[in-house]
């Protein structure tokens, strides 16, 4: 009886490890798929951008936003005058930088994933994706990096 | 004999299906909402750049009441995403530094009372305290 | 113990060209102390012999039995009827795996992606044959917890990721690379992980963390997959930053 003519009759739909006359097992040692070169550093800085946010960002969104118009602090923070007597400090302009990159390149991936598991899939919509994404939080973290130089540096 | 499998399909709305998918979502949704606070301060530093007038008007218009509201669910969002943030980096522990591995809720302690820290230096030195 | 009626809902799935999954009620004895695996093999044995469905060890051990009982992802021999009845229990085969019949599943990608991440020890040099490797017990404590993993593949059922990308290396695999990059015996980390710092690797992962709310043996596979996030980001690095060390 020749192997073949069984194998014709139960190859099934896919390959499977498991042993069966006329069909070759697959190995442990099989080659790996090509390994991402951005994708990790991506997830590093959406790692950081996540400490940055969790840590930084409750308290100054308050501030800005809520404690003014709620009354829930004895100044307004957000105030125009308060809020340029601060910016004079090299160490705001610093904070507000960090703030904004961080929380860019943090949300930006996050987003990227959430489109991709609602159906955007593909390495042509993923590739796009991915650039648009990322440059979102790149040129919006350059840009900050000018606004908080700008009147201090130059 | 051919297989004649059932695929797999997901169903959309699956977050839906227990309250950790549902809070795994917001959590997300949190995520991205930080981007767009991200931006709203980039704006605002462009609206100081520009002058007091421009700076007051975007101030005001993100604090009249329809927009301040959606600003507060936000911001909610926001809180939920640090919460949650907190939970789970006490999950990963690629540096033995115990002998088991720290309980995620003794790492999500330390991290409160680190954020109490951290938001007490942000109020002294960006805002100057009061 | 009194007997009450309960009535499991089980899917039923032929496997013919343009078949569809249904449902079959069966109603049938309930003692307190029955399991939905009593209650399916109950079924098999008085009342249709045609339902398919795994088991073995019944004890949470094999891995064999898992199924979505009332949508979630358990192992039918540790889930207690009383648990889970309001008069229908609902059984369907596992979520994200296609179906073969009845609630048996095709796992045979499960099966690929645990082998691709080398399961086994892995030294440069074995050197004499006859040495003995010591380990101490806080070098076995250190994967102990990964090494629980009994293959039952409820994590992948609960993942919302393999949902969409079966291609998704998955949770169990994950943590089975983690195991073995910790064992102190163990010399392939770098190959381990640089089969997880590929597309269909880590980084699919969105810490959804419902693997480790399912899994039977607190593997925690979603800890597992974050802890390679931060080893394969500092491997890559290394890799970037000091060539010369590759």
């Amino acid at each position: 009886m020749d192997g073949s003519d069984i194998a014709e009759e139960v190859r099934p739909a896919r390959e499977s490890i498991a042993w069966s006359p006329g069909r070759e097992t697959v190995h442990a040692d099989s080659e790996s798929p090509p390994e991402v070169l951005l994708e990790p550093l991506f997830w590093g800085l959406f790692s950081v951008g996540g400490f940055i946010t969790a840590f930084l960002f409750p308290v100054t969104l308050f501030l800005l936003f809520f404690a003014g118009p709620f009354g829930l602090w004895p100044t307004d923070p957000g105030a125009y005058d308060a809020f340029v007597a601060r910016w004079q400090e090299p160490l705001v302009r610093l904070f507000f930088f960090v703030l904004i990159g961080g929380s860019l390149f943090h949300g930006t991936h996050r987003l990227k994933f959430m489109l991709v598991d609602a159906g955007l899939k593909g390495r042509g919509v993923e590739a796009f994706l991915d650039l648009g994404l990322n440059g979102i939080a790149i040129f919006g973290s350059l840009g900050a990096l000018y606004y908080a130089l700008r009147g201090w540096l130059f | 004999m051919a297989r004649h499998e059932y695929p797999w399909k997901r169903r959309p709305g699956w977050w839906l299906r227990n309250p950790r998918y549902l809070a795994f979502q917001l959590r997300e949704a949190g995520g991205v909402v930080c981007a767009l606070y991200g931006l709203l301060l980039l704006n605002l530093l462009m609206q100081l750049r520009e002058g007091e007038s421009a700076y007051v008007a975007f101030l005001t218009m993100l604090r009249t009441p329809p927009v301040l509201y959606l600003n507060g669910v936000l911001f909610g969002l926001v809180l939920w995403h640090a919460i949650s943030w907190f939970m789970l980096i006490g999950k990963a522990q690629p540096v033995q530094l115990t002998r088991k591995p720290l309980p995620w809720k003794a790492v999500f302690g330390i991290n409160v009372v680190l954020w109490l820290g951290v938001s007490g230096a942000v109020v002294y030195l960006t805002f100057g305290w009061i | 113990m009194a007997e009450q009626d309960v009535v499991f809902r089980v899917t039923r799935y032929r496997p013919v060209p343009g078949g569809r999954p249904t449902f079959q009620d069966y109603g049938l004895p309930f003692r307190n102390d029955m399991v939905v695996l009593d209650g399916l093999n109950y079924i098999k044995d008085h009342l249709d012999p045609t339902l398919t469905f795994r088991w073995s060890c019944r004890m949470g051990i094999c891995g064999s039995c898992g199924a979505n009982i009332n949508g979630q992802p358990s192992l039918t021999c540790e889930t207690f009827i009383r648990d889970v009845s309001r008069g229908v229990v609902t059984v369907e085969p596992l979520s994200n795996f296609p179906i073969l019949k009845d609630l048996v599943v095709d796992f045979d990608d499960f099966l690929n992606k645990l082998a691709s991440v080398k399961p086994y020890i892995v030294r440069k040099d074995w050197g004499d044959w006859t040495k003995e490797y010591t380990q101490y017990p806080e070098d076995l404590e250190a994967y102990r917890q990964q090494s629980l993993c009994i293959n039952c593949m409820l994590c992948y059922a609960a993942c919302p990721v393999v949902g969409t990308s079966p291609e998704f290396i998955g949770p169990a695999a994950s943590a089975l690379a983690l195991r073995y990059i910790r064992d102190s015996r163990d010399e392939g980390a770098d190959a381990r992980l640089a089969r997880l710092n590929t597309k269909n690797g880590v980084w699919e992962c969105t810490f959804v963390g419902e693997c480790s709310v399912v899994c039977p043996k607190d593997v925690d596979p979603a800890a597992a997959i974050q802890t390679l996030k931060v080893l394969a980001t500092m491997r890559h690095l290394r890799r970037l930053l000091m060539p010369a060390s590759r």
